[in-house]
Parts: structure tokens; C-alpha cells; sequence
């Protein structure tokens, strides 16, 4: 163990003492009790002992004898056989040991300003009026406390040094080359960020092309590929961040029996005269219900137009498709107007030119129902397809146990959904929307209100 | 030829003179109608405007204060005078709850024009209850202004201002200025606040000095200007809005900053100058910020003790010795 052997404080009221000869040489083997330094303090000349054993190691710039050490200061080690001094040790002697001595007069000879990186310490004051004179100030000594360079250092460096202003006494201007501007601005590389690591540097072609390759490493590391973004890709990048930034949206969810639409869409497949006819699926059936819904609540079909409010006549609901390039949102119109079988003929056509890649995107929609009920997925949030007001997201059909009857203690075993509706707070209020989702809801659970037409 | 006036007299006067122009104008505290106030601040004000704008009331700082603040957003312009300022601490939840956020929280459909005003500061074995500024506090919380005037002449102009605009001030007087004598002009005036005041022109390091500190300061410069030393006092005069330009203007000139605070240093204004001083004015920095303030300690009764804790001529001087040594 390194043991340090600093400045002792021999009676209360010493601050400071004289080293005024060692006893022991470098290199000497040291036992407890045995004197190794003396020292003057005010009152008296004192022969200091060792309380460690060891090898007395004074570092070539330890306070040599004569000096004025405050009380803590480092004088020097004692290390064991074989245990090296750790380097940066001999570089910190006194110094933390003077932090703790706040009041007493700094006259260690040791004492020094520089910094980690090797410069002398400034001010940034300094450092401004330097860069400003053209004084080069790193060899400069400095007059302030702890050998800092102040201003008063530099103005005096002036007298000495030929001076040589850089061109412009104003700070805060970025010093470069026309050429390595203009290759900033081509690299895009950040003047203000690279003049302040270069402190007061000219800023060269070089120093930009330095920036511009460690900012942007272009080749990839070797668990990285790169693959180009596709048109689809950022269309539908576009449109997301679009409708995330534009919208206000509230999800509302409500869970519904859908016992009777399963039964509605199990007689539909069953009946075997219209078996070469395509059976309505759950979205057909869905999207028409949909749009009855949204004939008696029109503000959900509607679409805000700068400051106005524009109205649809109809409702054409698009369906996002999953297809391998990505969602599509293929559209039915007037989906109102139209019967069941019209709508599943439609939509199994639009489906499979989505994934054909062959769809044709000739009419906007005004309400989207998203599906995806087939991966297991019961709630959601959707994002609203722009530029409409709202989209259904539609979670899984799932038998479950469910209360019929609180007051008989009845259960019963029901076909039951989740519904996710998405809406834009900027057109429509929260009770509004909740009113036409109870309504979906109440046409999922009693299919024969709305196949009336 | 000016006359002289005292502090208290000028800040009276300022008071008596726009309850003169605007009868909506009163003022509450303990001891403010028939006996004038504890430290003379309405002396013959209930004479001139009687028990109903010169309202005493029971020691219950946070209904009056409550009670003030109702009367503000209504149309009303009270005036609370704490006598000591340390009492407004009992009405802590009204004002920043209610009456700091009042014209936020009407979009400024309601507006705020009440006068919190007490004497402040160490002096006179006032002890720890009487003794307190915390004047740091209400510059930490949007929506106060915050105002110690140093001067007569700052306490009248000052004083107008705080009794025209429509916020909530905080009108802060330290006990050691109140007989403090100065010029001030007979005809009307005012001091816009956020405006510091040069208080002395140099070149070797800028002091700022708070309140009662700015009497201190300038005697130590005086000391200092024999020995060729030539120092710049900034007295900030309103603490918020706090007027950094004029500071960074005078540390971009000298280089060194100090500031003088009797109160407590941590969280303090000291600390909020030296912050911003850094961020706008680093390059301007030859030496690190230096903070002189009281001790962090309750104020003690003994004289003796009470006189160690605040700065002094002595320290002031051995601050700015130190700070020239940077």
C-alpha cells in the first residue's frame, strides 16, 4: 500500500511549516519510529517520524527542502518492495491536499494551473482577448490564483509577442476559409459545433472533411443492411407522420356481442343455392352497417378543408389490406347504396388487386375499417387515414363466458368483439363519437336494424 | 435646490398620492389606520381616507391575503402591509397559489394590481421572526414582481409603479434604509421596473449589490478607489423582473462579477445572476463568479452574533480583494 507522507500540523494553530531537511535519502527503507523529516513551524524545529514501514520514495518534483508547505500538502510516498508508485499520483502531489485547506496561502512550489490536456489554465476571458490579439497564450505563465492566465496576462504577452490579430476582433464569428465553407454547406457538416472543438483555430477544407467523415459513417457495420426505401414505404411513411401531426385523435374502445353477426354471416356461407356467389365477410358486413351508421352520424364521414367542414353525400370506406409492399386501403363506394352481395363482390376483387399490385386509386374514402381480428389482436389504436375524420379498428371475434343476466346469476357463452374507433377530436366531440360507436355496437348486436335497409 | 426626504416618507408619499388619484386604493395590515403603521408607512393617511381604505385586521395573514386577492380581481387595488415581511409566509398558499396564477388562469381576463409590501432584512436584534427577506422565493414563482428599492428617491418612483401596473408586487423595504435621507423631486415621477441602476462607474470589477448592501458596497469602493482600484455597483432595484443586460453589459467591461446578498446564498439571486452570467457572458468571465451573502443560518438575537452573520464592510472589502486576486 502507497502510504503519503504530507505536511503535519503540530499544534492547532499551524497552517503551514517549513520542510527543512529530509533525514532519510530516496530509496531508503523506512521503519516505524524512525525520523525522516524535520520541519519549522512558528514555534519550533520538529523531527518527524515515520508511523509506516517502507521505502521512502520522494518524486523528482516534490517541494524540495527550504519550502513553504501548507499543513496536508504532499511531501512524498512510502511504497512496499516490488509496488510501483501509480503514475498519475506523483502529478496530483499536494494539490488535493491543498483543497482541503482552503484559507492557507497558496506557496507550495508544487502548485500548478495545467489541466489535464497539458495547457495552462484561462480564463475565458482571457482566452477571447487572446484569440481576438492573435496572442498565442499556451506557453504564457498566468497571474491569477493557481497560476491561472487572466486577461492582465495576455495584454502583457502583448508587449512581447509580435502581434498578429486573426483578421476580426468579433468572438463570435466562425474563422474559415471560403472553400471549407462552401464545402460545409455541401457536406452539411455544423460550423458552429466544429470552431467550438477547434478553439480558435482556422477552420480549413481539411477540418470539414474530417467532421464531415467521423459525423456520418455511410458504410454499414457488418450485423447493418441497408436497403432503399420503397414508394409505398414512403407513402405510407408520409401519411402516418401526417395524420399524427395534423389530427387530434381519441381512441374509444367498447366491447360487443357479436353473437348474432356470426350467426347472421353462418347462415349467409350455409346457404348452398348461392354458392357460386362470393358470402359477405365480416368487413362486407361491417362496412354496410358502417355506413348506415354514418348516414345517421354524418360528422364522422366528414372531412375538415381549411376552415371548413366538408360534408360527404356518401360513404366510401376503404379497407387497409395488408399486402407484402405494404398496407393498401383499397375503397368501396357508396357502399350505402349497396346491397350485401354487391359489396363482397366488390371487395374480394379490390383485396386481391391490393395484393396483386394492381389496384387502381381513383376514389378517395371517407371512413377506413381496419381488421385485425385474424392475428389475435383485440384492442388497438388506429391512425386515422387522412383526410377522413375516423377509422374502426376491429379485433377478434372470441367465445367467451359473459354475464346475461346479473340479477339471475346467469352466464351464457357469447361470440365477443372489440372495437377500436379512432376519431379526430378537431371535428368531432368525444360523446358524438361514443354515440355512433354505441351505435355499430348496437347494429353488431342486432343485425336486423340495419339489413332493412 | 432638492429637498431631502427619508425612505419611508418617500415611499408614503408615493402612496398618499395615488390613493389621492384613485379611489380604489386601499390598504390592510395590523396597526395601519389609527396608529400609521409600525414603522410610520401610512402615518396620517387615516386622517385624510378614513377606517374604509385604511383597514386594520386580526392577525390572520392568509385571509387578509386571500380576502386582497379577491378584492384585486374585482376591480380593487389593496395594498397589504405585512409590517414585517416575514408574516407573508403565513399567507404562502393564497399568493402562489391563487394570486400569482390568477391571470394566467383567466387568460388575463382578470387582472392582479395588489401591493405586498414589508420591511425586510437583519438589523436591530430583530431576531429570527423578524429578520427574514426570502425575497429568492418569489422570484422563483412566475408571475410576481419582485422590488427593493435602496434608495428614497427608487422607493417613491418604484413605489408608483407597483401601485399602476396590474400584477402582483412585492414592495420590499429593508429596515436599515427606512431613515436613510435623500433628494427626491416634488413632482410626480416613476421608475419603470427591470431598469438597474449604475450606482458607481469602473472598470476593474462589477459588484452587484442587493438592498441594504448597496450603501455597504459603495463605501468599500471608496476605500478601495485610494488605492486605485476602481470597482462598477449595479443595483439591480427589481429582482423580476431582473435587469441581466446592464449586468452583462458592465461584466463584459470588467470581467469579474460579485454579488452581495445579505440573505441566505443557496438558490438565491446571487446564484441566478451567476448562472445566467455564465450562460450569456462566459467569454467575458477573467475570474469565476464570486457570491458574498449572510450565513445560512437563522438570524440570532445577540447583537454580537446578529453582526456576524450578514456581510460587512470588512468582508465586502476582502471579497472584492479576493476576487480582484482571481
Amino acid at each position: 500500500m502507497v502510504t503519503e507522507i504530507v505536511m503535519p500540523r503540530l499544534g492547532w494553530t499551524m497552517e503551514e511549516g517549513v520542510l527543512v531537511e529530509w533525514l532519510k535519502n530516496d530509496g531508503d527503507t523506512v521503519k516505524v519510529g524512525d525520523l525522516i523529516f524535520t520541519v519549522e513551524s512558528d514555534k519550533a524545529l520538529n523531527e518527524v517520524e515515520a508511523f509506516e514501514n517502507g521505502i521512502l520514495h520522494i518524486p523528482p518534483d516534490a517541494p524540495p527542502p527550504g519550502t513553504t508547505i501548507p499543513v496536508g500538502g504532499l511531501l512524498a510516498y512510502l511504497v512496499q518492495p516490488g509496488e510501483a508508485l501509480p503514475s498519475q499520483k506523483s502529478t496530483s502531489l499536494a494539490s488535493p491536499k491543498m483543497a482541503e485547506q482552503p484559507s492557507a496561502v497558496a506557496t507550495s512550489a508544487f502548485q500548478s494551473a495545467s489541466k489535464s490536456n497539458g495547457l495552462p489554465a484561462i480564463s475565458p476571458r482571457a482566452r477571447r482577448i487572446a484569440h481576438e490579439l492573435g496572442i498565442e497564450w499556451t506557453a504564457l505563465t498566468g497571474s491569477g490564483r493557481s497560476g491561472r492566465i487572466v486577461e492582465r496576462d495576455v495584454r502583457a504577452a502583448l508587449q512581447s509577442q509580435p502581434s498578429a490579430p486573426i483578421s476580426t476582433p468579433e468572438p463570435q464569428l466562425v474563422e474559415i476559409s471560403p472553400v471549407a465553407r462552401r464545402a460545409a454547406e455541401e457536406l452539411g457538416v455544423d460550423l458552429a459545433s466544429l470552431s467550438a472543438k477547434m478553439s480558435g483555430k482556422r477552420i480549413t477544407r481539411e477540418d470539414v472533411e474530417r467532421a464531415a467523415e467521423f459525423r456520418a459513417p455511410v458504410s454499414t457495420s457488418a450485423d447493418e443492411k441497408r436497403i432503399p426505401v420503397s414508394r409505398i414505404r414512403s407513402v405510407i411513411a408520409e401519411r402516418m407522420s401526417a395524420s399524427a401531426h395534423t389530427t387530434a385523435p381519441v381512441t374509444l374502445t367498447t366491447e360487443v356481442d357479436a353473437t348474432e353477426l356470426v350467426k347472421l354471416r353462418k347462415q349467409l356461407k350455409g346457404d348452398s343455392s348461392a354458392n357460386t356467389r362470393p358470402v359477405p365477410s365480416y368487413n362486407d358486413l361491417l362496412a354496410k352497417l358502417c355506413a348506415v351508421a354514418l348516414e345517421e352520424h354524418p360528422m364522422l364521414n366528414a372531412r375538415l378543408d381549411g376552415d371548413e367542414i366538408v360534408m360527404s353525400g356518401a360513404a366510401h370506406i376503404g379497407f387497409a389490406v395488408d399486402t407484402e409492399r405494404g398496407l393498401l386501403v383499397p375503397v368501396i363506394r357508396d357502399v350505402g347504396s349497396k346491397s350485401l352481395r354487391q359489396i363482397a363482390a366488390e371487395s374480394s376483387v379490390l383485396a386481391e388487386n391490393a395484393r396483386s399490385g394492381t389496384l387502381k386509386s381513383d376514389v378517395a374514402s371517407t371512413f377506413t375499417i381496419t381488421n385485425l381480428g385474424m392475428y389475435e389482436i383485440d384492442v388497438f389504436t388506429p391512425i386515422i387515414n387522412l383526410p377522413e375524420c375516423a377509422i374502426l379498428g376491429v379485433g377478434r371475434i372470441q367465445a367467451k363466458q359473459v354475464v346475461i343476466d346479473a340479477d339471475a346469476e346467469k352466464v351464457a357463452i357469447r361470440h365477443m368483439m372489440f372495437l377500436s374507433l379512432t376519431f379526430d377530436h378537431r371535428l368531432v366531440d368525444g360523446a358524438p363519437a361514443a354515440r355512433f360507436l354505441q351505435r355499430i355496437k348496437q347494429f353488431i348486436e342486432q343485425p336486423y336494424l340495419w339489413l332493412i335497409g | 435646490m432638492m429637498r431631502e426626504i427619508t425612505y419611508t416618507t418617500a415611499a408614503r408619499e408615493a402612496l398618499a398620492e395615488e390613493m389621492a388619484r384613485d379611489p380604489s386604493i386601499f390598504v390592510v395590515g395590523e396597526g395601519i389606520g389609527v396608529r400609521g403603521g409600525n414603522f410610520n408607512t401610512t402615518q396620517g393617511l387615516y386622517e385624510l381616507y378614513g377606517p374604509m381604505r385604511l383597514r386594520d385586521t386580526p392577525i390572520v395573514e392568509r385571509g387578509f391575503v386571500g380576502m386582497c386577492t379577491g378584492a384585486a380581481m374585482t376591480g380593487s387595488r389593496p395594498v397589504v402591509d405585512f409590517m414585517f415581511f416575514d408574516f407573508i409566509l403565513d399567507s404562502f398558499g393564497e399568493l402562489f397559489n391563487q394570486t400569482s396564477k390568477m391571470q394566467y388562469m383567466s387568460s388575463g381576463r382578470l387582472k392582479m394590481p395588489i401591493v405586498l409590501r414589508g420591511c425586510i432584512g437583519i438589523g436591530g436584534s430583530s431576531a429570527t421572526h423578524h429578520s427574514g427577506s426570502y425575497y429568492p422565493i418569489f422570484v422563483h414563482i412566475p408571475g410576481f414582481r419582485v422590488v427593493m428599492p435602496t434608495n428614497p428617491y427608487d422607493a417613491k418612483g418604484l413605489f408608483k409603479t407597483a401601485l399602476r401596473g396590474d400584477d402582483p408586487v412585492l414592495f420590499l423595504e429593508h429596515k436599515s434604509l427606512l431613515n436613510v435621507k435623500g433628494h427626491v423631486p416634488e413632482e410626480d415621477y416613476s421608475i419603470p421596473f427591470g431598469q438597474a441602476a449604475i450606482v458607481r462607474e469602473g472598470t476593474q470589477a462589477t459588484v452587484v449589490a442587493l438592498g441594504s448592501m448597496v450603501r455597504l458596497v459603495e463605501k468599500a469602493s471608496e476605500t478601495l478607489a485610494n488605492e486605485g482600484i476602481s470597482i462598477e455597483i449595479i443595483d439591480p432595484r427589481t429582482l423580476a423582473p431582473l435587469d441581466i443586460d446592464t449586468i452583462l453589459q458592465s461584466v463584459h467591461k470588467t470581467g469579474r462579477l460579485l454579488i452581495v446578498d445579505e440573505t441566505f446564498a443557496p438558490c438565491g439571486v446571487g446564484s441566478e445572476i451567476s448562472s445566467q452570467v455564465m450562460e450569456k457572458g462566459f467569454d467575458d468571465l477573467d475570474a469565476p463568479v464570486m457570491r458574498l451573502n449572510g450565513l445560512h443560518t437563522p438570524t440570532p438575537y445577540s447583537p454580537a452574533l446578529e453582526a456576524a452573520v450578514v456581510p460587512n464592510a470588512q468582508t465586502i472589502l476582502q471579497s472584492i480583494r479576493d476576487l480582484l486576486a482571481e
